[in-house]
């Protein structure tokens, strides 16, 4: 299973945990720019590639919100993308036409990418947020029989 | 490439004329607008220069005066030059979005040819929207006539696209009096009246897509007051902006303006402030009762609103005795805002000289010679007491029986 | 201009996404999935608009914000005037050569929610659409003022719960019908407009393309279930969706040129509307027995709707 892409600056502080700065300090006109430097073609620059400054919300973490998480299990997704397109929090890292798996620091745990996961078995299950991804794949359940109608 | 107009030196232009010149000469980008009365020519005056070539820029008629100030805020984040006009209830109806532009720091000009608010519905000028944009966060220069309105246009481009004020700026002239009043106005040349305020220099700007940007994010308790505080200072320190350009206009054109005018102020004893067209009146009141009383009247009049002019206020009346602050607003349920704004200015200096209040030309009532020179003749009597004899706050010009409230303190 | 591949959803998911997480959208929000497609389907420059609302007051509170392009909020009602402000302002600064790039393809979105759209914005939104801006506007349509706690908009269905048009011994909800915005966005002669749905993305992404294409002011009308106002468990957003679409509750389709007309989803089994009820808390108290008329009454609606969508379309007039 290949591992979420290394990206340093994703996700590093919990919202809130900012440094206040004084009235000296705060920004031009409330303005905030989203990179530290200039940035051409953001389209077409991958995350983990741009210069994300301490303003834009990819270096802060939602992770504390989360009760549950989806586990993803490499084994059995088609890379369909559904959990892709249907993301709310823009987590689920794919590239290349792979799903890579799931960006903890901005999934909420709403649930969504499990529910329209095609395979059977899912290619994505919810577990309590403390359960080792590792224990969870091991429970993966078998595929299950079409119901008789 | 727009035509360029060839003017006269002197042109016979009434204050909305001359303001619509000056943004023609501005080489605004965005002028997004909506018409209303006595501000309408000014907008329909760009339109006639839209419609024969003289505008490179966009001209913008939308359908109200929220929709006009709010696309003139799209227009300046987008990093270009932006103005308006407006009066009275579109002025109102602008208010939200106001706040808006000034805190976002963008700097738009808005021509605000003052006009009375209702109910009940009135089209004559009076201060009442003036007043209403004070504490919006805006810059506002006040025009006494259509020369000072044609001019101060051009100031507040260069004040309020200063790097270091980056603000909005509203020039101000009175409805009818001002607007509707031919009078000679010396122009710029389209070139001369342009390198004057030069190019506009973006800032964040919306389009440079090499600088993803954020206007109007949300601040809550613990943001918000440094970003009010930080906006508040700007406006404060303005002033240096504002003094360095009027200046620079004078080396251009000979005329001078300051933050506040003073006429024959040099001996007087007592004074009246006042704003707008009133201004003219009351100037010619304090010489003819220098002429034939004796009476050493002079005028003090706040050519900016805002900044106030708190430092420039005290100097410009720390050798009077007596002072009649004139509003030309209904306080509704206080005394004039700029009766206690030069009350609170004189209140820190030594002299603390005796201040009345009067509300006058509501609506439109005209203000004659005769009622400054009452009013002087009043202030002369205060003087020669040592205490207010009156109610502090009268009204000037009003029928029926004799309306004033509140008395001194001061001893006897 | 530059629109990326949706052939299928793997090309699509080859895109670089301009919409960043750790925003403050509830958990299983569709505002975000609509965001995100819009975002992803061109890779053209954005100048983004954002109406007060869910959207804007969860993806940038200072010091922080989700947004990789242009974007501005400045109220609740002039998302439009925002967005056709800078607009104006490109057309000023390209004739006068002041852009700094002035190659570089642009598209001007506004999106707003319905209560922004239906509304206290309606004005400014007709405004700008009669003044035929190049630009896009995308109602976040989840039937209520989610950001302040559900209140009613002229959006809320018949018979829906909100906290100002509350169902209880009395009363079963709101009273009034949901205003037909699309027919009063067509009615202006806008080149393009739709409703479209996220659980279609396909479809949708074909429209947002579209109305990015046309030169123009294009209306959108999106579906957006709102898990904390409809009252169902935020894993279920799209399947809501699903329901909502093939109840035919919200019917996709597309009005071109203020005249034509085209349906873009039919559904092959037709579901009873009572589902999609009960599928939510907000009606839930349409099920007792003396309520049980407007859930008949929202189904008469349904058919009547669906049959004169499909005779304008037949029409082709």
């Amino acid at each position: 299973m290949k591992g979420v892409l290394a990206t340093d600056r994703r996700g590093v502080r919990e919202l809130g945990a900012e440094e206040l700065v004084g009235w000296d300090e705060v920004t031009h006109g409330v303005v905030l720019n989203s990179f530290e430097t200039e940035l051409e073609n953001v389209a077409h620059i991958p995350p983990e590639e741009r210069p994300y400054s301490d303003f834009s919300s990819y270096t802060a973490t939602v992770a504390s919100w989360r009760v549950i998480k989806p586990v993803y299990n490499r084994d059995i997704c088609i890379d369909c993308q559904n959990c892709w397109v249907w993301c709310p929090d823009t987590s689920i890292i794919s590239r290349d036409k792979q799903m890579l798996g799931i960006d903890y620091d901005h999934c909420k745990g709403c649930g969504v990418c499990v529910e329209v996961c095609p395979t059977n078995p899912k290619s994505l299950l919810m577990f309590a947020e403390a359960e080792d991804p590792e224990t969870a794949l091991s429970q993966w359940p078998e595929k299950k029989k079409k119901e008789k109608k | 490439m727009a035509e360029k107009m060839e003017l006269n030196d002197v042109e016979v232009w009434d204050g909305n004329y001359a303001a619509a010149q000056a943004l023609r000469q501005a080489q605004v980008d965005v002028v997004a607008a909506y018409p209303i009365t006595p501000s309408t020519p000014i907008v329909e005056n760009y339109g006639a220069f839209v419609a024969n070539g003289y505008i490179d820029g966009e001209f913008v008629m939308v359908e109200s005066e929220h929709g006009a100030m709010s696309t003139c805020v799209g227009a300046a984040a987008a990093g270009g030059r932006v103005a308006t006009a407006t009066s009275s209830q579109g002025f109102l109806l602008m208010v939200e979005v106001l706040y808006q532009a000034s805190g976002m720091r963008l700097p738009i000009v808005l021509n605000v040819v003052n006009r009375a608010l209702a109910s009940p519905l009135n089209v004559r000028g009076d201060h009442g929207d003036m007043y209403a944009g004070r504490d919006s966060g805006w810059i506002q220069l006040d025009a006494f006539n259509a020369q000072e309105a044609y001019d101060l246009n051009f100031c507040a481009f260069k004040i309020a696209e200063d790097i270091n004020v980056r603000l909005p700026a509203m020039v101000h002239q009175d409805g009818f009096l001002t607007s509707h009043t031919a009078q000679n106005v010396s122009p710029l040349s389209d070139d001369e009246a342009y390198a004057f305020i030069g190019d506009y220099k973006p800032v964040e700007e919306m389009l440079d897509f090499s600088k993803a940007v954020t206007y109007g994010a949300q601040t809550e308790e613990d943001w918000h007051y440094e970003h009010k505080a930080k906006q508040h200072r700007a406006l404060m320190d303005s002033y240096v902006v504002i003094d360095r350009v009027f200046e620079e206009f004078k080396q251009k054109t000979g005329r001078e303006y300051k933050r506040v005018e003073s006429y024959l102020m040099e001996d007087a004893e007592v004074a009246i402030v006042a704003l707008g067209s009133t201004v003219e009146t009351a100037i010619q009141a304090a010489q003819e009762l220098r002429d034939n009383e004796g009476l050493k009247a002079g005028v003090v009049a706040p050519r900016c609103f805002r900044p106030f002019p708190f430092n420039e206020i005290r100097d410009a009346l720390a050798d009077v005795k007596a002072v009649a602050v004139l509003d030309r607003s209904c306080p509704m349920g206080a005394m004039g805002a700029l009766f206690n704004e030069v009350s609170a200015a004189m209140y820190t200096t030594p002299s603390r000289p005796l201040i009345t209040n009067f509300i006058y030309g509501l609506g439109g009532r005209d203000f004659s010679l005769e009622d400054a020179k009452h009013i002087f003749r009043e202030q002369k009597g205060h003087a020669d007491v040592g205490y207010i004899t009156t109610h502090i706050q009268q009204f000037s010009g009003l029928r029926g029986p004799k309306l004033g409230f509140y008395e001194t303190k001061r001893s006897k | 201009m530059a629109i990326t591949s949706i052939k299928n959803l793997k090309e699509f998911s080859t895109v670089n996404e301009r919409f960043e997480g750790a925003h403050l959208l509830c958990p299983g929000c569709a505002h975000s999935m609509i965001v995100r497609e819009l975002m992803n389907a061109t890779d053209d420059n954005l100048v983004i608009a954002s109406a007060t609302g869910c959207l804007e007051v969860c993806t940038a509170v200072y010091p922080y914000t989700s947004w990789d392009t242009s974007w501005i909020h400045i109220g609740f009602e002039n998302a439009a005037s925002a967005a056709t402000g800078a607009e104006a302002m490109y057309k000023a600064r390209k004739r006068k050569g002041t852009l700094k790039d002035p190659d570089a393809p642009v598209k001007f979105v506004a999106f707003g929610g319905d209560g922004a759209t239906y509304d206290i914005g309606f004005q400014w939104l007709s405004g700008a659409v009669e003044r035929g801006h190049d630009f896009t506007y995308i109602c976040l349509d989840n039937e209520n003022y989610a950001n302040t706690g559900g209140q009613r908009s002229s959006s809320t269905p018949i018979g829906a719960h909100t906290s100002t048009a509350q169902a209880g011994r009395v009363s079963y909800g709101k009273k009034q019908k949901k205003k037909d915005m699309v027919a009063i966005m067509a009615a202006h002669g806008a080149p393009y407009v739709a409703q479209l749905a996220p659980n279609k993305w396909k479809i949708m992404a074909k429209g947002f393309q579209k109305a990015l294409e046309t030169e123009g002011p294009c209306f959108i009308n999106t579906v957006s279930a709102c898990t904390t106002e409809w009252k169902f468990d935020p894993k279920d957003t799209i399947h809501i969706t699903d329901l909502a679409t093939d109840t035919l509750m919200f019917p996709i389709y597309e009005i071109i040129d203020g005249h034509e007309l085209n349906i873009l989803y039919r559904p092959k089994n037709v579901i009873p509307v009572e589902e999609y009820l009960a599928a939510q808390g907000r009606y839930k108290h349409l099920f007792k027995p003396e309520n049980r008329h407007v859930i008949e009454q929202i189904q008469k609606e349904i058919d009547a709707k669906w049959e004169y969508l499909q005779r304008r379309e037949e029409a082709r007039v």
